[in-house]
């Protein structure tokens, strides 16, 4: 792959990040839709999600760094971070801003604990997305 | 394809200098690899420092190895 050690380093973070917290949010709606209303409940899935998360980021650097160079980033690496951070922080705002309102509506804290982790799932992922495609397509 | 409108001699100043590899252009101004082939097709604009560092490695005048084309042909001479 022709492609520098950041650039993998984001793809390892997307793939990692749309299988785990994806699976996450599967297992999590399925026992939503069975009526599991008990925030606590779901706490061991979060913990198995954050370690095999953690193991599969680990383990995929660890590969990515045997397999090729490991540069440092780069001025092209930061412009890229920060252009897609500057573009995607604002689906974690509107999903922050969301929770207060379900809070003040007083929804379930279930269901708001579970709307500000998708609001964080969502601009990461699209955080790695602009990423791959600014370092594919150039800027 | 997304692209720069800055031009570039990159390319050819690289074959002036007995073939000098993207690698060894990108070690001698401290980028990536990868970095110096996105602005050698013209895929990314590179700051001032390092159109400066780019310049002094070939030993010419910046002007020599930048321009601007209004068209956005990103790859010259």
């Amino acid at each position: 792959m022709n492609a520098s050690f950041e650039e993998k380093s984001t793809w390892i973070q997307l793939v990692g990040t749309t299988l785990v917290l994806g699976g996450y949010f599967v297992v999590a709606g399925r026992m939503l839709a069975a009526g599991v209303r008990e925030l606590p409940a779901f706490v061991p899935l979060f913990v198995v999600a954050v370690v095999v998360l953690v193991a599969l980021l680990v383990a995929g650097h660890v590969v990515a760094a045997v397999t090729g160079r490991t540069d440092s980033g780069d001025e092209r690496d930061r412009l890229i971070g920060w252009r897609a951070e500057a573009r995607s922080s604002w689906l974690l705002g509107v999903g922050v801003l969301a929770a207060i309102t379900a809070l003040v509506l007083d929804v379930d804290r279930v269901w708001v604990a579970h709307l500000l982790l998708l609001a964080l799932f969502l601009s990461e992922l699209l955080r790695f997305v602009l990423q791959v495609v600014s370092y594919r397509r150039g800027f | 394809m997304a692209g720069t409108r800055v031009t570039n001699r990159i390319r050819t100043l690289r074959f002036h200098r007995g073939e000098m590899t993207q690698q060894a252009l990108a070690d001698a101004i401290g980028v990536t690899r990868q970095t110096v082939n996105a602005i050698e097709g013209g895929k990314y604009s590179p700051s001032l420092e390092v159109a400066f560092r780019i310049a002094r490695v070939f030993e010419v005048p910046i002007d020599q190895v930048f321009g601007f084309d209004e068209d956005g042909d990103a790859t010259g001479g």
